[in-house]
């Protein structure tokens, strides 16, 4: 049975990806998508995400334009040293043909899920402001959404934004804590797992010789991140799989392995964005998270190399 | 003629001040909208005792139920001070009003994008509504001329900790995010709303020789506040901070001094959450945000009260 999917994204090279994937994968429908502000700003990656459906012919997909900033953060000077400043590796891309949908990305979300109870699985893989306003819109969507596959936090790792925080996380704290404590099915694939999946050159580079439309998007796009991730990490060119990795969960999340806990935010100071495991149930009584803390990554890997290439 | 919009967590006090812009002798009030919140009781009490008091005033006003609990943290209630009911107790019968379908922060939305300008806002409660408005729609903050605020305590005396004032107390970081929005604010703090500006036992009197079903109510449904204001606060009889901000909203002059200035919210600290911190010497050199009122005329505040009590 295919599974119903709202992707949640902020585009961003590894959404491109992300997105592609769960596109090109029979295991899932995307029923819409909802961008978000994060690796660009709100109107940029708005766009960004219309282009992405149509780069494949997928323009029938709804779009809906989501929150431009944090629920109670001001907001943020947003880095361009990742994605580039158009989120696109400064590729300046072509505008995209079709329209955002007329509704904003939170009430997309409600909508979509009283209409289909129980079916939707949400994925967001930026900051979860548009699913905090959902939930905050409408609580009952807590106990009628099947799954939330998020990418993001760091619970028992370091942080990529600031040495505790990740970035999604970081971008919007608050609505990650509303999204962590509502009553609902959360799994989280964060740096605990994402750093442990690393796309190497052979099979990045398998990626973009393809002769896709996809493919050839990603050539243009990814030399910047490549190069962030270099100059950072040292990885000689391999990446992070973040986003496509929640992807791989929803898909196959036999490839995965987690642990249980309630996860608490920091949401102020220094420590802000961190995401604790509170395992005993120390401070929280609300409801466990899924943590993904490894994975068989040759496997995650492949997949995505596949669909891919396709 | 003046168009307002109302946004309250009725109880008691709430009650008062929406019958009075109801009953308003002096010019046209025209009520667009009131949006329930939870705050001093449930939001389904809240939503309750709103509809109770239109029917009571035997007018029409439509009333969508908002946010069921605050941005990020637990709720916090004020039973103890309302009564069970919000109403001191008196167990009104239910009223037949109904309230409309769309949510509150929708509904404010739509109300203040289809009339830019053109009526002032009233808040009588939590500021979660409003923070999720202008989150999901922040064009609003310079769409709505004024928006007066039950709320905070600019001088730091507190009411349900030393150092806050319940309303902003109860959801700090919805305020923080309000008092930041580049929303127009005036702020009536509870510290205006004690002592002197109480009802006490010759104004109750007063206000029962009266002998309108209206001034009955008033003090009925404010007999547990009268009781708790004493035993807790050691105050003499009736603090009505509600209704004294929609004095201050239907009749400006009431406000005898004030001044704009930096104001921020305490959300990090556990002693002084959700302090109104006011720099009124400007040594932080910030663009001051909110109008904060420091007097009130209190006989002309108390005769507002009377002339739509009578």
């Amino acid at each position: 049975m295919t599974k119903k999917i709202i992707f949640d994204t902020d585009p961003g090279v590894d959404d491109t990806m992300a997105l592609t994937f769960a596109l090109r994968s029979p295991e899932l429908e995307v029923v819409g998508v909802t961008s978000v502000f994060g690796n660009a700003a709100g109107p940029v990656t708005a766009q960004n995400a219309l282009r992405l459906v149509e780069l494949e012919g997928n323009g029938h997909i709804p779009v809906a334009r989501g929150a431009d900033q944090a629920i109670v953060l001001p907001a943020l000077e947003l880095g361009t040293e990742v994605h580039g400043e158009d989120g696109m590796g400064n590729t300046d891309p072509a505008p995209p043909k079709g329209k955002l949908a007329d509704v904003h990305a939170a009430q997309f979300i409600v909508d979509t899920v009283l209409a289909n109870p129980g079916e939707i699985t949400l994925v967001p893989v930026g900051p979860l402001t548009n699913i905090a306003l959902a939930l905050r819109l409408e609580p009952k969507i807590a106990e009628l959404v099947d799954e939330v596959i998020l990418m993001g936090g760091a619970a028992y790792v370091p942080g990529n934004i600031t040495p505790l925080a990740e970035a999604n996380i970081y971008h919007d704290p608050h609505a990650a804590q509303m999204v962590f404590s509502a009553d609902w099915k959360v799994t989280m694939v964060g740096l605990d797992v994402t750093h442990q999946i690393v796309m190497d050159n052979a099979r990045f580079d398998k990626i973009l010789a393809a002769d896709n439309p996809a493919a050839n998007l990603l050539r243009k796009i990814v030399p910047c991140y490549r190069n962030f991730f270099d100059q950072v990490y040292g990885i000689g060119g391999a990446v992070y799989t973040h986003d496509p990795s929640a992807v791989a969960y929803a898909i196959d999340p036999g490839l995965f392995e987690v642990r249980q806990a309630p996860i608490v935010l920091e949401t102020e100071g220094r420590c802000m964005g961190k995401t604790i495991a509170d395992e005993e149930h120390r401070w929280v009584d609300y409801r466990s998270t899924n943590i993904c803390v490894g994975a068989q990554a040759e496997a995650v890997l492949d997949l995505i190399v596949g669909r891919l290439t396709k | 003629m003046k168009r307002i919009w109302i946004d309250t967590d009725t109880a008691s006090d709430d009650a008062v001040a929406i019958l009075m812009a109801l009953r308003w002798p002096d010019e046209e009030i025209i009520i667009e909208g009131i949006t329930t919140v939870s705050g001093n009781v449930s939001l389904e009490e809240c939503t309750r005792n709103a509809l109770y008091t239109i029917e009571l005033c035997g007018k029409q006003v439509p009333v969508y139920q908002g946010a069921g609990k605050p941005l990020v943290r637990e709720a916090v209630f004020g039973y103890f001070f309302h009564g069970p009911d919000g109403m001191g107790g008196m167990n009104y019968p239910s009223p037949k009003l109904e309230i409309e379908e769309n949510h509150a922060v929708n509904a404010l939305i739509d109300a203040i994008r289809a009339n830019p300008n053109e009526f002032i806002l009233v808040t009588l409660g939590p500021l979660t509504n409003i923070a999720l408005a202008l989150s999901i729609a922040p064009d609003l903050a310079e769409k709505i001329p004024m928006c007066y605020v039950m709320g905070g305590a600019a001088a730091t005396l507190g009411n349900i900790t030393p150092a806050a004032e319940f309303n902003i107390y109860v959801d700090p970081e919805a305020a923080k995010m309000v008092f930041h929005s580049g929303l127009p604010l005036t702020m009536v703090g509870w510290e205006l709303c004690r002592g002197e500006a109480n009802l006490d036992d010759e104004d109750i009197k007063s206000v029962l020789a009266m002998d309108t079903v209206y001034s009955k109510f008033t003090v009925d449904c404010n007999r547990q506040a009268i009781q708790t204001n004493r035993e807790w606060l050691g105050e003499p009889m009736l603090p009505l901070p509600d209704p004294i901000t929609m004095a201050i909203a239907l009749d400006s002059s009431i406000c005898t001094k004030k001044g704009k200035y930096y104001v921020t919210v305490d959300v990090e600290s556990e002693v002084t959450r959700g302090m109104t911190v006011v720099d009124e010497r400007g040594v932080l050199e910030k663009d001051a945000n909110v109008t904060v009122c420091w007097a009130i005329d209190v006989p002309r505040w108390k005769e507002a009260l009377y002339k739509t009590l009578r």
